[in-house]
């Protein structure tokens, strides 16, 4: 079964003169255990796609499924973790705490799932310090272990690194692979960035904007495991090259 | 680094705190010296009635209320516990209150819209007006003067606190909110884990102002209530007979003050350590 089946899914934000048409007739299926770029100019309602598979807000036309049920059960059956581009971490509650926060909640009394998650992200050693004490590249793997404790079958990540340094950057995308190769969960990943798109994905989804619509599927077919020689090959930039230029048809009107 | 460096941070702080007083008190005494002697009257008349020495103010409170009678600072002790009484009764009944309006609010935008007007519209109405109103009224539903009084000072004390707390549960970044919602979490545990933690700040600073609030609700209340305790009837007693008691009015309005700063000092502690502060470890 597949994670994502999205028919015909469109959005419309407002009503009457105000209304904005986000995204138009989305068709888009994402199997188990793949890596999904989203990427687009800003506008192009890549955001918003992501926000509705995760049950964020609702498509007003068109038909969604995640694991073959509606995104709001999907939701309440926790098959979601999310991070943001910003941590938003809890300051008044350590690393450890904060990560074992989606357990809490779901009244799991087992906590060994943050401690593993931690130690995933190798961030075991500082547990007990406060997000507050910690590097931004540090707070974001935590947001990632915090997402990851409670093993969702899809992880949504909203540009969670727009706001790191380019090296921070390449050091978390081959974290996030890393992580991605352990667990197995299936990621839908925003970015604007396109050398972190093909680096990552297996697949790359590219957005044109007004209405925002999906204009180009690229399969990156790199193979695995992905590192800094991957960066360097000539594959790797053919492909760069070809998500580039279905960035750049669409401006002229492709 | 120097000396003032050297010292602690509790050492700087009350000796910035003593040096304010001091000078303060070296203004007053300032303005008395040089307009006695120049026979200036304007703006006030520097004589020892109306600007008595303040050491003579805190003399004061070591001599007897009356002949034979116990030392003024004693009296104004029992005084000021049985105020301190008042204002701690309102300050939690209206603190909860204050806590229970913004919680209702954040919930509910109906409940917002309607209700908000209103309480805005309490703290307009002048507290001298209502006071007598609120002590017969306590009386005539049973309850005992002092709790008129409290009454009174929770008048006071509810409004920052709904204010600031609705303004407190508001303040989770929205991102924090999107995440509760994927963790499929129940509207408590969105209120007790995220809300109620992120609005700490805020309702601190409101029981901070709450709290002279109620030691001021609680002074004006007992002015039209008909028993004899409490600061607020000595400063009633003594202001009738200012021309010849003027320095023990000085010396309870002392008194009054000090029983505010120790109330919101009080606070203060609860807050440090309540809420924890952020970069403590430096």
């Amino acid at each position: 079964m597949s994670v994502v089946s999205a028919r015909g899914v469109g959005k419309v934000f407002g009503r009457g003169e105000d209304q904005v048409e986000a995204l138009r007739g989305i068709d888009l299926t994402i199997e188990p255990g793949e890596f999904i770029s989203l990427i687009g100019p800003s506008g192009c309602g890549k955001s918003t796609l992501l926000r509705l598979i995760g049950d964020l807000t609702t498509p007003t036309s068109g038909e969604l499924l995640i694991n073959g049920k509606q995104p709001a059960t999907a939701r309440t059956d926790r098959d979601y973790g999310i991070v943001f581009q910003k941590a938003t971490l809890l300051d008044w509650r350590t690393v450890q705490k904060n990560v074992e926060l989606p357990l809490e909640i779901m009244g799991v009394e087992d906590r060994t799932g943050a401690t593993r998650m931690l130690d995933l992200v190798q961030l075991g050693d500082f547990a007990g310090l406060y997000p507050w004490q910690l590097s931004g590249g540090m707070q974001q793997r935590v947001a990632i272990a915090r997402a990851l404790t409670f093993n969702p079958s899809l992880l949504l990540m909203d540009e969670p690194f727009g706001a790191l340094d380019e090296m921070t950057r390449e050091q978390m995308q081959q974290e996030v692979l890393r992580i991605w190769t352990e667990t197995g969960t299936t990621v839908v990943f925003v970015t604007h960035s396109i050398p972190e798109a093909v680096f990552l994905s297996t697949r790359v989804v590219v957005l044109s904007p007004r209405p925002g619509r999906i204009s180009g599927l690229i399969e990156v077919g790199l193979g695995h495991p992905r590192d800094e020689d991957t960066r360097e090959s000539a594959d790797y930039y053919d492909k760069v090259t070809e998500v580039r230029e279905a960035l750049r048809h669409q401006e002229n009107g492709g | 680094m120097g000396r003032w460096e050297r010292l602690g941070p509790r050492a700087r702080q009350t000796i910035s705190v003593i040096g304010v007083v001091l000078a303060l008190i070296a203004v007053w005494e300032t303005y008395k010296l040089i307009w006695s002697s120049l026979g200036w009257i304007r703006p006030v008349r520097p004589d020892d009635v109306v600007m008595p020495h303040v050491w003579d103010m805190v003399i004061e409170l070591f001599r007897p209320v009356r002949r034979g009678g116990s030392l003024l600072i004693v009296d104004l002790f029992g005084r000021s516990l049985w105020t301190l009484r008042e204002a701690i009764a309102g300050f939690l009944v209206g603190g909860l209150i204050g806590f229970g309006l913004g919680v209702w609010f954040v919930r509910s935008r109906l409940a917002e819209r309607a209700f908000m007007p209103y309480v805005v519209a309490s703290q307009t109405v002048p507290i001298l007006a209502i006071a007598p109103m609120v002590v017969v009224w306590g009386g005539s539903v049973g309850l005992s003067q002092w709790m008129a009084v409290s009454v009174i000072a929770a008048y006071l004390t509810f409004f920052p606190v709904a204010i600031n707390t609705l303004r407190g549960l508001r303040s989770p970044d929205p991102n924090s909110l999107e995440l509760m919602r994927s963790y499929a979490a129940a509207p408590n545990d969105v209120l007790w884990k995220l809300q109620v933690p992120s609005a700490l700040p805020y309702i601190f600073t409101a029981l901070k102002v709450s709290a002279t609030a109620a030691v001021v609700g609680a002074l004006i209340g007992e002015l039209p209530a008909g028993f004899q305790h409490g600061l607020g009837r000595a400063l009633l007693t003594f202001s009738s007979q200012f021309a010849v008691q003027s320095k023990k009015l000085y010396a309870t309005v002392i008194v009054c003050a000090a029983v505010g700063i120790l109330f919101v000092g009080l606070i203060s502690f609860a807050e440090r350590r309540l809420v924890p502060q952020r970069g403590a470890k430096e």
